[in-house]
């Protein structure tokens, strides 16, 4: 304990030095890339071509706004000072040089046009600290998807300044309780579009996505033991993949998406097993009396870390993928649970007891390196963004368990409210 | 539980007997008039300085249970009307345990007196786990104590093949709440009888 690092205080310490800004008890990540700091970015109102609906132009631009004001890697010059600005008719480079003035670094200009059934947007970047175009390209799509279109630039964005495309087409699913029985929702990362997707009036856990956003796999009680079935939401497709004795839980898909790393066992034992996303026989991969539960596959599909009571409190433990070379990893907690790896293989997020009260930790692999964020009530099940800058998790600090993401600043913004709302998943994107 | 573990070691010979006693009285009908708890001469018993027979034991009887007036007749048909009247006692466990304590080994052994007196009976041993650890982990420790239990009956005569175990983890807790009371309620094998 002594050895860990305890995140607030020293937020709390920082943040006093640094003066103005309010006290900030609680981040969950420390900027990823060490360096990198925002980009300030121009955002004027895109010029209307022809015949455009205006609601559907202003919906547009406030998505494209609040996307990228949600990000690490951008943020939208705010409007106090963008408001100083005054257009220069006919001379562009004038005004962008305003721009530059009231401490933009880069300007976002475009235009939206309706034609027909279509949209087209074109946006050019400039880099106002050379005057040139750093990128330009014409995005079209059908009339009622401004906000996917936007999503989408606002996508690409990212992706110019990070090398990672941005999280605004990515999609949480989750298990929800509020029609009375626990079931399979998925929403948009920002806890916008929640869409039921099981209605089995049952008990549904668990939900993990293949990379590619093409399969869900979970656990279901719907025909009275738990099953390991897996969805393919775009089809509504349904298989089931394990009926082994035991738990059938916490599914994890290989990288690569061939492959399902989970939780069964008869006679009381828990023990990780793999079976083919195609279907097939599970084989079992450890062979340790007691609980191994919740494998996550490594970025590299290489390793899986998971959870297993062999030397007594729930540690965590990695193994090679083929269930070989296996190393305990946590030393420090009296209980680690719920392991998710981080996509840069570095960092692996998981849930501790602290003060018996569930926080969420990361650990780094390369240093050992602990660190503990302390927030008000209970908080588990940690889920990180695919680009690897956001994490997911559970608080019950309302008095309801609700999910939480991390905001640029790494604290959390809470994104459920309806019902207790529990085990987020991330995926890039719907396929 | 607050036993000491010399009141536990204490009581071991004081529950052999009971059970030893369970059995010989298996068929009797009419119960003493009050029945002793088995535990609390146990545990109210002089520390072991003190000489340790001063009186008698109590006689042991069979505890009052429902059983005693339908032995040698059919059980109620409906499942749910003979799940509702109790026959068996569920058994509880301590914090993030699966071992069995002594309390859920006697409620077991009385169980499995009942259970090998209708050999017919089928069941479920459902796992159940209070709130306080992640919900697939409770999975696991649910499945657990299902199967610890399953595995203490098997001993004590019962047919396995007449047992069915599932884990439901936290996800269907007994009690509602958030403290100790509650939890205690939820950390349980609950048995449901599925046939006769």
């Amino acid at each position: 304990m002594t050895r860990s690092t305890r995140t607030p205080l020293l937020v709390l310490l920082l943040t006093a030095l640094a003066g103005p800004l309010a006290a900030q008890q609680e981040v969950y990540l420390k900027v990823t890339n060490p360096g990198l700091s925002r980009v300030v970015l121009g955002l004027p109102s895109f010029a209307s071509v022809g015949t455009i609906d205006p609601s559907m132009a202003s919906e547009f631009l406030t998505t494209l706004r609040r996307d990228l004001d949600q990000t690490v890697a951008i943020g939208v010059l705010p409007n106090e000072q963008a408001r100083l600005v005054v257009v220069e008719p006919g001379n562009a480079a004038l005004t962008r040089q305003r721009w530059r003035a009231v401490g933009a670094q880069f300007l976002l200009e475009g235009s939206l046009a309706g034609a027909g059934s279509q949209l087209v947007a074109e946006v050019r970047l400039w880099d106002l600290s050379t005057s040139e175009v750093a990128y330009a390209r014409r995005f079209e799509a059908g009339v009622g998807l401004a906000a996917t279109l936007a999503h989408t630039i606002a996508n690409e964005l990212v992706k110019l300044f990070t090398g990672k495309t941005g999280p605004f087409s990515s999609r949480i699913a989750f298990v929800s309780d509020r029609t009375g029985a626990k079931e399979l929702w998925v929403m948009r990362w920002d806890g916008d579009a929640q869409q039921q997707l099981t209605s089995y009036r049952s008990i549904t856990l668990g939900p993990a996505w293949s990379a590619d956003g093409t399969l869900l796999a979970f656990t279901s009680f719907l025909r009275t033991a738990p099953e390991l079935l897996m969805l393919r939401p775009s089809q509504g497709s349904l298989i089931t993949l394990s009926t082994l004795p035991g738990v059938n839980s916490s599914p994890s898909f290989s990288p690569d998406g061939t492959r399902i790393a989970f939780a069964a066992g008869g006679d009381g034992d828990t023990d990780i097993y793999v079976v083919p996303a195609a279907g097939g026989a599970p084989e079992r991969l450890t062979h340790t009396r007691g609980i191994n539960t919740q494998p996550a596959w490594s970025p590299s599909g290489r390793q899986i870390v998971y959870t297993s009571t062999a030397t007594g409190s729930p540690q965590l433990y990695i193994m090679d993928a083929e269930g070989t070379n296996t190393r305990r990893l946590t030393f420090e907690d009296s209980f680690a649970d719920e392991a998710a790896w981080a996509p840069d293989g570095i960092r692996i997020a998981y849930t501790t007891r602290v003060d018996q009260r569930f926080q969420i930790a990361t650990l780094d692999l390369r240093d050992g390196r602990r660190t503990v964020v302390e927030g008000p009530g209970r908080n588990e099940s940690p889920c990180w963004s695919p680009d690897g800058t956001m994490l997911a998790f559970v608080s019950n600090r309302t008095g309801s368990a609700q999910i939480y993401i991390t905001d640029p600043n790494g604290q959390p913004k809470q994104i459920t409210r309806d019902g207790s709302n529990t085990q987020p998943a991330w995926v890039v994107q719907l396929q | 539980m607050p036993w000491s573990k010399k009141a536990m070691l204490r009581m071991g010979p004081v529950v052999a007997l009971a059970l030893a006693a369970c059995a010989h009285h298996a068929k009797v009908v009419a119960p003493a008039p009050t029945p002793v708890p088995v535990t609390s001469a146990a545990a109210t018993a002089s520390p072991a300085t003190t000489p340790a027979v001063v009186k008698p034991e109590p006689t042991m009887v069979a505890p009052v249970r429902p059983e005693a007036e339908v032995v040698g007749t059919e059980l109620p048909a409906d499942l749910d009307q003979l799940n509702r009247a109790g026959y068996l006692k569920d058994a509880f466990f301590d914090t993030d345990k699966s071992e069995l304590r002594e309390d859920a080994r006697q409620a077991l052994a009385e169980d499995a007196a009942w259970l090998k007196q209708h050999p017919s009976v089928q069941l479920t041993l459902e796992g159940h786990c209070d709130e306080r650890n992640t919900e697939d982990y409770n999975l696991a420790l649910g499945w657990r104590r299902a199967n610890a239990v399953k595995a203490y009956l098997a001993t004590l005569g019962v047919a396995s093949e007449h047992m069915t175990t599932i884990s439901y983890g936290e996800e269907r807790p007994f009690a509602i709440g958030h403290d100790e009371s509650a939890w205690a309620q939820n950390r349980r094998v609950h048995f449901v009888i599925t046939g006769h």
